[in-house]
């Protein structure tokens, strides 16, 4: 039995939002990863469900895709238009987070929320410059992804929710990559990369590079991503933005790999989110692999 | 501390429990008899603790009882009827599928809702479907061997 003394479903997003407002509260919706990791209970005395706020969808307007808080990875990996943009990477990354029983329970928005360094979904988020709306008692802010992660399991966001995640259509074509390297099937990323490329005429022009499980957030290259604008979308650009990509990594080590480990093999997940996104993956390279 | 009241049906019944807010959904199935559902790592890892609930297969360590208010759920006990088992269920037993047997019935249950999407798998799909269940003694080889031959049972038919 969990040392939860009060349940609260609200059934609108006012009342929701008043019930947050409170000390010893948090947000519930999935619970996978709130009610078996003690560091989100501490503190933590109730809980508000969101699921019966009608936040579980995921719609298409006005050059936007919006993804409520309560749609569950499950029907994130199953999204037509989200498993097609930018090759979707997206879907790939909703797609292998858990088990298949996790999956039809556990939120995107929850894995946002949970602000692990080690998930699958945020890079992709990050790599599609997505957004949160967050919701309290002040009103709505939007904040990007690639600025709401402070370090492990800590976010910017205060006494809020996620209402919805944003992600922009893009005006040109891009493509994109995802690479994980886990343990097994099921278990969370040791390594992840997540890459989007526009490409013109066979030059980069604009890239995003989000690492995974290599630093206390979901780590954007930045250096690595400059280095590979204005360059040929080609094997020897990124076998030299790897190098750039390993001094630019802060991995710890862990029971699932050493930080040496995690070093090296962000290159290699780098190399091939990159290859993937530029068309270059050679068989077996196409999909992540556990 | 404040009990609530959820109303659900459970194997076709409708029942009103009382539960605890930090009850899990696991442990409300056990304090109202529904034993054949095993705890077994409950941190969500190993699907042992499978049920289903409105048509999607769930771990019910990781869900609190009182989110499946209003839901429908099925537990290993409700798939057997009128003493004949299903037929997932005579597929595992045939194959051999259970060694101590403390897995099977979170195997089973995901079994069960994969199977009504997929009813007629590939080996490589039964492998990712089941890749979240964890068996500590007779490994997954009898396993896929069962879901495939229960889902030529359905196919043929009672």
């Amino acid at each position: 039995m969990l040392k939860i003394t009060a349940y609260y479903s609200p059934t609108t997003l006012t009342e929701a939002v008043a019930l947050l407002a409170e000390e010893g509260r948090t947000v519930i919706a999935g619970g996978t990863d709130l009610l078996v990791n003690p560091r989100y209970m501490v503190g933590v005395r109730e809980v508000v469900d969101i699921r019966k706020l009608g936040l579980d969808y995921i719609s298409v307007e006005d050059g936007w895709i919006r993804i409520g808080a309560g749609a569950t990875m499950r029907t994130v990996a199953r999204h037509p238009l989200i498993q097609t943009l930018a090759n979707g990477i997206l879907a790939r990354g909703a797609a292998v987070c858990g088990s298949p029983n996790i999956r039809n329970m556990a939120t995107l928005a929850g894995n946002v929320a949970s602000a692990l360094p080690s998930a699958d979904t945020p890079p992709a988020l990050i790599a599609l410059n997505a957004q949160a709306v967050l919701v309290g008692t002040q009103g709505e802010r939007i904040v990007p992804l690639d600025s709401f992660f402070v370090g492990p399991a800590k976010s910017v966001r205060e006494r809020e929710l996620i209402r919805e995640l944003r992600i922009p259509l893009p005006n040109d074509k891009i493509s994109g990559g995802f690479y994980k390297i886990g343990r097994t099937a099921e278990d969370i990323s040791m390594v992840n990369a997540t890459a989007t490329l526009n490409i013109q005429d066979g030059v980069i022009t604009d890239v995003r590079l989000v690492m995974g499980a290599v630093a206390p957030i979901p780590l954007r290259t930045v250096e690595a991503e400059q280095a590979l604008i204005g360059q040929p979308a080609a094997e020897e650009t990124f076998q030299r933005v790897a190098e750039i990509v390993r001094q630019e990594v802060r991995p710890i080590s862990d029971h699932r790999a050493s930080a040496d480990y995690r070093r090296r093999m962000s290159g290699v997940a780098a190399i091939r989110a990159l290859r993937q996104a530029a068309g270059l993956a050679p068989h077996g390279e196409e999909w992540h692999h556990a | 501390m404040p009990e609530i009241e959820i109303t659900l049906k459970v194997n076709g019944r409708t029942v009103t429990w009382r539960v605890q807010p930090g009850e899990t959904l696991l442990e409300a199935l056990h304090h109202h008899h529904l034993k054949g559902t095993k705890l077994i790592c409950g941190t969500g890892d190993c699907c042992g603790c499978g049920v289903i609930l409105n048509g999607n297969s769930i771990n019910s360590c990781c869900m609190l009882a009182a989110q499946a208010d209003s839901g429908d759920l099925l537990t290993i006990e409700g798939l057997a009827q009128e003493g004949k088992l299903h037929p997932i269920q005579e597929a595992f037993a045939e194959e051999g599928a259970a060694q101590c047997g403390y897995c099977t019935p979170g195997f089973i249950i995901r079994t069960y809702a994969f199977l009504q999407e997929h009813p007629h798998p590939t080996e490589a799909e039964v492998q990712a479907a089941l890749a979240g269940n964890i068996c500590r003694c007779t490994g997954y080889v009898k396993p896929v061997a069962a879901v495939l031959r229960a889902a030529e049972m359905m196919q043929s038919g009672p």
